[in-house]
């Protein structure tokens, strides 16, 4: 009781005709797999052309990731655990940005000058108690960046903001709790950027993570 | 990499912090050992639709090529809708219907963010394989004693497929920046990745259909993907309710 009557033999594909498609499509297969596969998810070219399609930067961007997220999972045990919670604290209090003008620099308490070439990151901290406000303004040079303003401590977990490709950001943020606070920044764009951070407030230390 | 710290403003910064603090912050610069990295680093596909701005058109291609290639229900509705056609002008028909179909939802379904849950979009997708392995074994025609139109229904099911895949681009979160011209090509490689599925599916079935198991058997292998289809439709539905958290 099948849908279909038996199929006739001379409309079916002869033997030679699969083994023939059989045969290609191995080699496609191989093609694919050396041309496309290889770099975009093992950053490995070995035809060179993953340069050009953008697969390689894939593959690139990919491997380094797994590498961070590796890195983590070995130094932190009471990452699992937060990240319900760091959902469960997503309506925060984050200042509009005041669209503050650069140079507006002297009233800034630090400032923090570094220069990132494509794919590094950038990781920078205040030490702040719970509660307590910063303010801050920062401006990318010769390219876009990447910035998630984020803080973890005792098992805590916070996100206050994050972009990509983005030219400058400012506004302030709240302490949820004791601990650091502030930015990770990456450079996903082609060229080297400088990034420029100045901030004040509340905050008794101001320092680089690794 | 450069860095320049300094102070500015009132003469504070950094240099304002006593000696002690200094030194701790020079240690905490040097030292490796420093707390984790920590900025919730998503790896895989996912990190890397995360962090990329801008037009990405092979990457996406690739990206969407991958999604369906790996993506078992819709392959295995897919081998549903081709078990028994052979002549290669009917199954050009037929995928052309569902491509149609998931194209319209996935691209429409993206750009104006018609937000759905997954796990019923996927609980769908699992009982379009069951329906489509029903057809095959001659039960509409025996239940309601009339053939229910098989190109609608393709294409119906069609446009259920490309919910499933807007609401997977959606989890991607595209940048806004390149955001069309980036779906576009995530589309056309859920093309090739359909093309490239098919041509395997076409030959293995070619083998099969010469031998005498074929019609032995084809009862068969359709009940095994109704199981499939309900065991996948069962799935998500228990984690839509909440029974896998």
């Amino acid at each position: 009781m099948l849908n279909a009557p038996q199929p006739k033999p001379e409309d079916l594909p002869t033997p030679a005709q699969l083994r023939r498609s059989t045969l290609i499509a191995v080699i496609v297969a191989a093609v694919i797999g050396v041309t496309v596969v290889l770099p975009a998810e093992y950053a490995i070219d070995p035809t060179g052309l993953g340069g050009p399609t953008g697969l390689q930067e894939m593959g690139e961007i990919k491997q380094q990731l797994q590498r961070e997220a590796d890195e983590d999972d070995h130094h932190s045990d009471a990452s699992q655990e937060t990240h319900s919670l760091a959902n469960a604290v997503f309506g925060l209090l984050i200042g509009t940005a005041h669209a503050q003008s650069v140079d507006a620099s002297t009233e800034w308490t630090d400032e923090a000058v570094f220069t990132l070439a494509p794919g590094e990151g950038y990781e920078i901290k205040l030490t702040m108690t719970e509660g307590a406000v910063a303010e801050f303004e920062w401006i990318a040079e010769g390219g876009r960046i990447n910035y998630d303003l984020h803080a973890h401590a005792g098992g805590k977990d916070a996100r206050y903001k994050r972009g990509r490709g983005a030219k400058r950001d400012s506004g302030a943020f709240t302490a949820e709790f004791d601990g650091d606070h502030g930015w990770f920044f990456r450079n996903r764009d082609k060229q080297p950027v400088t990034v420029t951070l100045r901030v004040r407030g509340d905050y008794s230390e101001i320092k680089r993570d690794l | 990499m450069n860095i320049t710290f300094r102070a500015s403003g009132r003469g504070e910064g950094l240099l304002r912090a006593p000696f002690a603090r200094i030194v701790a912050m020079a240690l905490t610069l040097i030292c490796i050992s420093a707390p984790a990295l920590a900025h919730n680093v998503t790896p895989g596909d996912a990190g890397y639709v995360q962090e990329v701005f801008g037009v990405n058109l092979i990457p996406f291609a690739y990206l969407g090529a991958k999604h369906m290639m790996t993506g078992y229900d819709h392959i295995l509705f897919l081998l549903g809708v081709i078990f028994f056609l052979y002549k290669m002008k009917d199954v050009a028909i037929y995928v052309t219907l569902f491509a149609i179909g998931h194209s319209v939802t996935m691209i429409s379904g993206v750009y104006f963010n018609i937000q759905m849950s997954a796990y019923i979009i996927d609980a769908i997708i699992g009982l379009s394989v069951v329906y489509k392995a029903l057809d095959n074994m001659g039960y509409y025609q025996k239940w309601f004693g009339f053939q229910p139109n098989t190109k609608v229904a393709t294409l119906v099911f069609g446009l259920f497929h490309g919910f499933g895949l807007a609401t997977k681009i959606q989890e991607y979160q595209i940048a806004e920046d390149g955001l069309l011209p980036n779906l576009l090509a995530f589309n056309v490689g859920v093309e090739i990745g359909q093309i490239l599925a098919l041509a395997a599916i076409l030959i293995a079935m070619g083998y099969w259909r010469r031998t005498a198991s074929f019609m032995k058997y084809a009862f068969a292998a359709n009940a095994a993907m109704v199981v499939a289809g309900l065991l996948l439709a069962a799935d998500h539905m228990s984690h839509y309710f909440g029974l896998l958290g």
